[in-house]
């Protein structure tokens, strides 16, 4: 675990900012909430501690003889909660003077020398987050950077501008980079010497990459890099890799890449005591007959299915009887040519990179043989990979990595045979009817150059990548956080809209959006795209219908498909009137018997989609549009459209009175319309006209309200018939 | 330990989202469904050169491998097997001469592989004369039959499919009317939405689709694929790649839009190409019948013992002592940043798309010109142009309502047909998801030296002898395999299960044969005298040899020959960092650094 100090600048020249910019100080303390938020939901040890300096008060240990005035220790070193983020959200305010930074500095080392005495921290950081406006007092700057290194402390500096100019430094600025309020020449002289200083500390402790950890605001908020700095490390995987059995070398090997997911699950809880021992989830078991006898659990066994058979296989049996194999491994089965090693082929979720261990040279030295001769030769090796004995083993590719300060294999899983789906689809391009033209590609051509997000310096061969996805933090934990964070600091009210900042960088940058403003309408122009009007099947009433139901839903599924009996079959038996079970059904087979006229066997259906629509409920409303499917369909098949057509415009007429609006909306959905002159020869009704019976519900309305003899309407309509 | 831990039981958790990702909409269009209708002609039982198998073996070895994969992979799916040509006849009605049901339409089962099992090899000719015996040929009953085997389903199939495997182009030898008929049933078949492949098999002469079969087979999905291969088959390996090619139907995941800019959607399929295979649940049987129960589950007040309706409860996680409590909807609206679909943000080039970017299997993408009409087109003049400047196209993707975005890359992949026109690569993106920060994890890479050239050569060595094609089909997975033979021996009251052959077990003799003394060689190379990567206690050995390599502690120290036949060999790393500061100071190299690269680097 580690322990950090949060040492930020409240002093009054930090509410100081150009116009239309924030201030630094609330980016400054957006910044220690994002910190802290993180560091509350991610529930480790780490402990934290608050200091401000700039305040007006003063409150520290080392506040003696007039030195280090107006320095705040807010918060001593704990696990911080929400407590803590209820104070910075409510009690961190720009106050009205200005301390020295480097005193500030010095109270953080104190405060991490005497309060984690007698405990063990892995790390110790101080984040220093101001606008360097004052002058600092260098007088002690050998002896602070001494102490840093003796107490092994390392430092963050979060600055309102870059430490500098160019691309190099300030951590990643490279995306979206301009921007930054007071970016360089806006400096004052205080600040430029505080910022040489500040560079001189940081190089002081890290010759190399000392300036890393140097952040503007704006970085650190949307930008994860600064709290990757305290994460905790992967777990080591000591394994040894094999080629056949003379030969092994000792590896380690850590999770690289993995799809990251939250820690916690949400728990059910009863609305009104907010409790969650109030509610218990129970399952039952029972037969599949008509009663559904519940059995107890303990009279069931466990089965598997093997095709059409159920195996009855018990759980002792099942263990002694399973692929067992030796455990941990990670053999070589054989080399092969990287490029038969398909990208989209990987499987699994995960990368793993192996090392050589730290304290064993030679397997360092055996291990990066076998990388570079990998590398040189453009080979991976297929190796089976297994995690530990309860795991299952897996076959996968080792590939070489090659990096200037390090040297690792890269383990990624792949496919089995069973695994594999091998789908075949139509050619595009031998295809005349939808290859396209040359100024078609052309077109095409322009668009990608307009689009594309890297950028090539100009002396530089390097492309320069501006839209970088994994510096981009993930989405949904932001939300989830924010919203978390909300919703516990402020009960009761709404959640907040999203974050501008995480809304902008999940968009396309502004230069592409500009830059393809032209291709784009040239594509439009050259590809026409039509959407095609569809005939939606039963399947969209059924989703719908899917979501709401109370019944459980694997018995809904299995009446769907059971239900649809062949027609031939049904003919045989003796349908001798629409029924209520499964009306549609009926309202076929009768059709296809034609023992009974057309006419007769549409009004017994319409008298059942009646009684069924005095039922407001969605089964209902579904079986009712089964029926209309089905009068449409037969209908259609014989020509015959009047029936249906004066039926369903009064179906449509008696809506508002029977407030049959939820049913309406949903045959609105499967586009159920009249049948045209398109479909059926006799039909009055044009293709349009059709179409329009559904779309102009809402202006007919008016025209339909009054009268109760709507509801005879259809009575009428039956006695037409 | 425990972080791996928690990433293994995680993996049950994960397995329902993916499932409900990856399943596609196999509940409402009900059932798909194939039949085998095979030629059991004496030409078919005739062996080939060499003692090749013959066509009917042949056959029956695919037959057998398409049911076993589907009871793995799709059990609901239904499978018949039909042979004609027979002598015997045996069909539901038993209308049809020459027709023989061997097994009507119903889900594979172990009885049914057991049955197919029985047909193969020898023994399995044999039987098939006893039972079936070769007799005349009427096409057109047999498809009349099978026509009837589809009518007598009583549940809804979404897609039927009849594979004919036969090596006789003429069946009929010319009687016209046999011939009529056929095709009168075949399009008959075909007006039910039955779909009829031709698995035509080598026959000496050569098989000729022209006269016969043209007419009897599905027109194909569009112009270029000419439906009929016109090479038939000779190889079991063929056959198989084209049966299973045709025979499993495939299933978007979910159909989106590929938004280019406003106004500009091309209408897409995603497709799950690969997906990892997993032991299937465990179901619950009644333990007096052995009949499958159903489970319920319900939600009630501990205190009132009422159900609970949805508005009834809330949702809530707890941090420290706080608990924070929401609606189920504001769980849901928390998820929702915009509506399902692909936005592309921008094209880059190849060398951008990291290996190690990898956190998911891909998915497939391909035009869907029946939702949007000109998708094709462009989709294809996108994918035509990507392949050919190497660049990706980068989208952010929205695969399902209340989905989070995921950034993904659209990698082009051009068609790949084989000598036999098969295509084995589809045309379309791969669509391959991207890590976020959160998803990338820092580690500390341990400093080490790098093996010298002449000890990279050896490795080279190694790596070549041990060289092979790899091809994602060639392993099975030994767990579901296991598995299944288990299942297998119990259904068929087995004595034990069919032995598996684990095949990602490393063949050690083999390799060890292959190596002869090349792994010592390299050993010699880069491990000191003593060294046993094999032992846990590696590193307080190794401060041992060090001990023996140089006496005098203090003043460690190497002959002058052997230091110099080490840096011939480019076997430096072997030497500790004392050793090789010591041997710095007898050359007169004045040494500043510590890190033995830099000292070797001298």
């Amino acid at each position: 675990s580690s322990a950090l100090v949060l040492c930020m600048d409240v002093g009054f020249s930090m509410s100081n900012s150009a116009p239309g910019e924030e201030p630094p100080f609330e980016l400054a303390k957006k910044v220690i909430q994002k910190f802290v938020q993180r560091q509350v939901f991610a529930e480790n040890k780490d402990e934290l501690a608050l200091v401000l300096f700039g305040t007006d008060s003063t409150k520290n240990p080392l506040d003696r003889d007039g030195q280090y005035q107006n320095i705040t220790v807010h918060r001593h070193l704990m696990i911080p909660d929400f407590e803590l983020l209820e104070e910075i959200e409510n009690q961190v305010h720009p106050e009205s003077q200005q301390a020295d930074w480097m005193d500030a500095l010095v109270v953080c080392m104190d405060l991490l020398q005497t309060e984690t005495k007698g405990k063990k921290f892995d790390r110790l950081n101080v984040a220093l987050l101001t606008d360097l406006s004052t002058q600092a007092n260098q007088d002690h700057l050998d002896v602070i950077i001494e102490n840093l290194k003796q107490a092994g402390i390392t430092l963050q500096f979060f600055l309102p501008f870059p430490a500098e100019d160019d691309e190099e430094g300030g951590g990643d600025s490279d995306r979206r980079g301009p921007g930054h309020p007071g970016t360089g020449k806006g400096l004052s002289r205080e600040q430029k010497e505080s910022l040489d200083l500040v560079k001189h500390v940081m190089l002081s402790l890290d010759e190399e990459d000392g300036l890393d950890q140097v952040y503007t605001f704006r970085d650190a908020i949307e930008q994860l890099c600064m709290f990757k700095r305290i994460e905790r490390r992967p777990m080591a995987w000591p394994c040894q890799l094999t080629i056949g059995s003379c030969l092994s070398i000792r590896i380690v090997g850590y999770k690289a890449v993995t799809e990251e997911r939250l820690k916690k699950m949400w728990v059910t809880v009863d609305a009104q005591s907010n409790q969650k021992e109030d509610v218990k989830r129970e399952t039952v078991y029972c037969l599949d007959d008509d009663n559904e006898t519940e059995v107890k659990k303990d009279d069931t066994i466990q089965g598997f299915r093997y095709g059409s058979d159920i195996v009855p296989f018990s759980k002792v049996d099942q263990d002694q009887m399973k692929y067992k194999h030796d455990g941990k491994c990670f053999a070589v089965l054989g080399f092969t040519k990287q490029n038969l090693v398909r990208r989209h082929q990987f499987m699994g979720s995960q990368v793993v990179k192996m090392f050589a261990p730290k304290d064993d040279e030679h397997a360092g030295v055996a291990l990066s043989a076998l990388i570079r001769a990998l590398d040189e030769l453009q080979m991976v090796a297929i190796v089976r990979y297994a995690y530990d004995r309860r795991s299952n083993p897996q076959v996968g590719a080792a590939f070489p990595c090659v990096k200037q300060d390090y040297e690792c294999l890269m383990y990624v899983q792949l496919p089995f045979m069973e695994d594999l789906r091998q789908f075949t689809f139509p050619s595009l391009e031998n295809n005349k009817k939808l290859s396209p033209s040359d100024t078609q590609l052309s077109a095409v051509d322009s668009l990608i150059d307009s689009m594309m997000l890297v950028q090539k310096d100009d002396d530089d061969a390097d492309q320069k990548d501006i839209f970088k996805v994994h510096h981009i933090p993930n989405p949904a934990f932001q939300r989830h956080f924010q919203c978390l964070h909300h919703r516990a600091v402020n009960p009761g009210t709404p959640l907040p809209p999203m974050e501008p900042w995480l809304k902008a960088a999940l968009e396309r940058p502004d230069v592409i959006s500009e830059r393809c403003q032209a291709p784009l309408e040239e594509i439009k122009r050259k590809f026409p795209l039509i959407e095609v009007e569809k005939k939606k099947k039963l399947k969209t009433s059924a989703q719908i219908f899917g979501k709401d139901a109370e019944e459980p839903d694997a018995k809904k599924a299995k009446g769907d498909e059971e239900e649809d009996y062949n027609l031939a079959d049904i003919a045989e038996g003796s349908v001798t009137s629409v029924g209520s079970v499964d009306p549609a059904r009926d309202f076929r087979t009768l059709i296809k018997l034609k023992s009974l006229p057309f006419g007769e066997v549409c009004q017994q259906l319409t008298h059942r989609i009646e009684q069924l629509l005095s039922n407001k409920n969605t089964h209902y409303y579904m079986k009712s549009i089964t029926c209309i499917q089905a009068f449409r369909e037969q209908s259609v098949k014989l020509g015959n459209a009047d029936l249906y057509n004066s039926y369903l415009q009064s179906l449509k007429r008696s809506i508002p009175n029977r407030r049959l609006e939820v049913f309406w909306d949903l045959l609105v959905q499967d586009a159920i319309t009249l049948i045209s002159k398109d479909e059926v020869e006799g039909s009055t009704v044009s293709k349009n006209e059709a179409n329009q019976f559904l779309v102009v519900e809402e202006k007919k309305e008016e025209a339909a309200v009054p009268s109760a003899e709507d509801t005879g309407d259809v009575d009428d309509l039956l006695d037409m018939m | 330990m425990a972080e791996w831990n928690a990433y293994y039981q995680n993996e049950d958790e994960d397995e329902e989202q993916e499932e409900g990702e990856q399943s596609g909409d196999y509940k409402v269009t009900g059932r798909d469904s194939l039949v085998f209708l095979v030629d059991a002609s004496k030409e078919m039982f005739i062996k080939g050169e060499d003692g090749e198998p013959s066509n009917f073996d042949m056959t029956m070895q695919v037959v057998r491998s398409v049911y076993t994969s589907k009871i793995i992979s799709s059990h609901r799916d239904l499978v018949a097997l039909v042979f004609y040509g027979t002598e015997q006849s045996k069909n539901p009605r038993n209308s049809f001469k020459y027709v023989y049901v061997y097994h009507d339409l119903d889900e594979p089962g172990a009885k049914r592989v057991q049955e197919v099992d029985a047909l193969r090899g020898e023994k399995g000719a044999r039987l098939a004369a006893e039972t079936m015996g070769s007799g005349e040929t009427s096409l057109g009953d047999a498809l009349w039959c099978c026509a009837n085997l589809y009518s007598d389903i009583k549940l809804r199939l979404s897609h039927k499919r009849l594979m004919i495997f036969t090596c006789r182009d003429e069946p009929h030898r010319g009687d016209s009317a046999k011939d009529r008929q056929a095709r009168t049933k075949a399009s008959d078949l075909k007006e039910t939405g039955v779909i009829i492949d031709l698995m035509h098999l080598m026959k000496p002469g050569g098989f000729d689709v022209a006269p016969f079969f043209r007419d009897i087979v599905s027109q194909p999905e569009d112009e270029s694929e000419l439906g009929l291969h016109l090479e038939p088959c000779d190889k079991l390996e063929d056959l198989q790649k084209r049966v299973r090619a045709k025979e499993q139907k495939k299933r978007a995941m979910a159909r989106l839009n590929l938004c280019l800019g406003e106004g500009i959607n091309v209408a897409v399929g995603i497709y799950a190409t690969a997906v990892t295979a997993r032991k299937p649940a465990a179901i619950r049987l009644y333990r007096e019948t052995n009949e499958p129960v159903r489970s319920k589950t319900r939600t009630f007040h501990m205190q009132t013992g009422s159900l609970l309706l949805p508005s009834e409860i809330k949702k809530a996680q707890t941090y420290g002592k706080k608990q924070i409590v929401m609606e189920r909807d504001e769980v849901d609206s928390i998820k929702k940043f915009q509506d399902p679909g692909l936005y592309l943000i921008g094209f880059k080039p190849m060398e951008k798309l990291k290996t190690h970017h990898h956190i998911r299997p891909a998915v497939f993408l391909y035009p869907e010109e029946g939702e949007v009409k000109g998708s094709a087109c462009l989709f294809s003049a996108l994918l035509m142009k990507c392949s050919e400047r190497n660049v990706f196209a980068l989208c952010r993707c929205v695969s399902r309502r209340n989905y989070p975005p995921r950034f993904v890359a659209l990698v082009p992949q051009r068609e790949e047909v084989d000598e036999g026109k098969v295509q084995f690569t589809p045309p379309g993106f791969n669509v391959i998801y991207l890590p976020y920060a959160d998803d990338l994890r820092t580690l500390d890479p341990p400093q080490c030296p790098s093996a010298s050239q002449i000890q990279v050569d050896k490795m080279k060595e190694i790596v070549s002898k041990l060289r092979f094609k790899y091809r994602s089909e060639a392993f099975e997975n030994p767990v579901i395999q296991q598995h299944y033979r288990n299942l297998e021996a119990l259904a068929l009251d087995m004595m034990a299960p069919e032995d598996t052959e684990d095949l990602i077990m490393p063949k050690v003799d083999q390799i060890n044969h292959r190596l002869g003394p090349l792994a010592e060689e390299f050993k010699d190379l880069v491990y000191p005298a003593g060294y046993n990567p094999e032992s846990k206690s590696v590193a307080k050995r190794k401060t041992a040899i060090v001990g023996g390599v140089a006496e005098k502690k203090p003043k460690a120290e190497v002959p002058e020959d052997e230091l110099r036949a080490h840096v011939q060999n480019g076997t430096l790393g072997k030497l500790t960092v004392p050793v090789l500061k010591e041997a710095c100071k007898q050359f007169g190299v004045r040494t500043t650094g510590t890190k033995k690269q830099e000292l070797i680097d001298f």
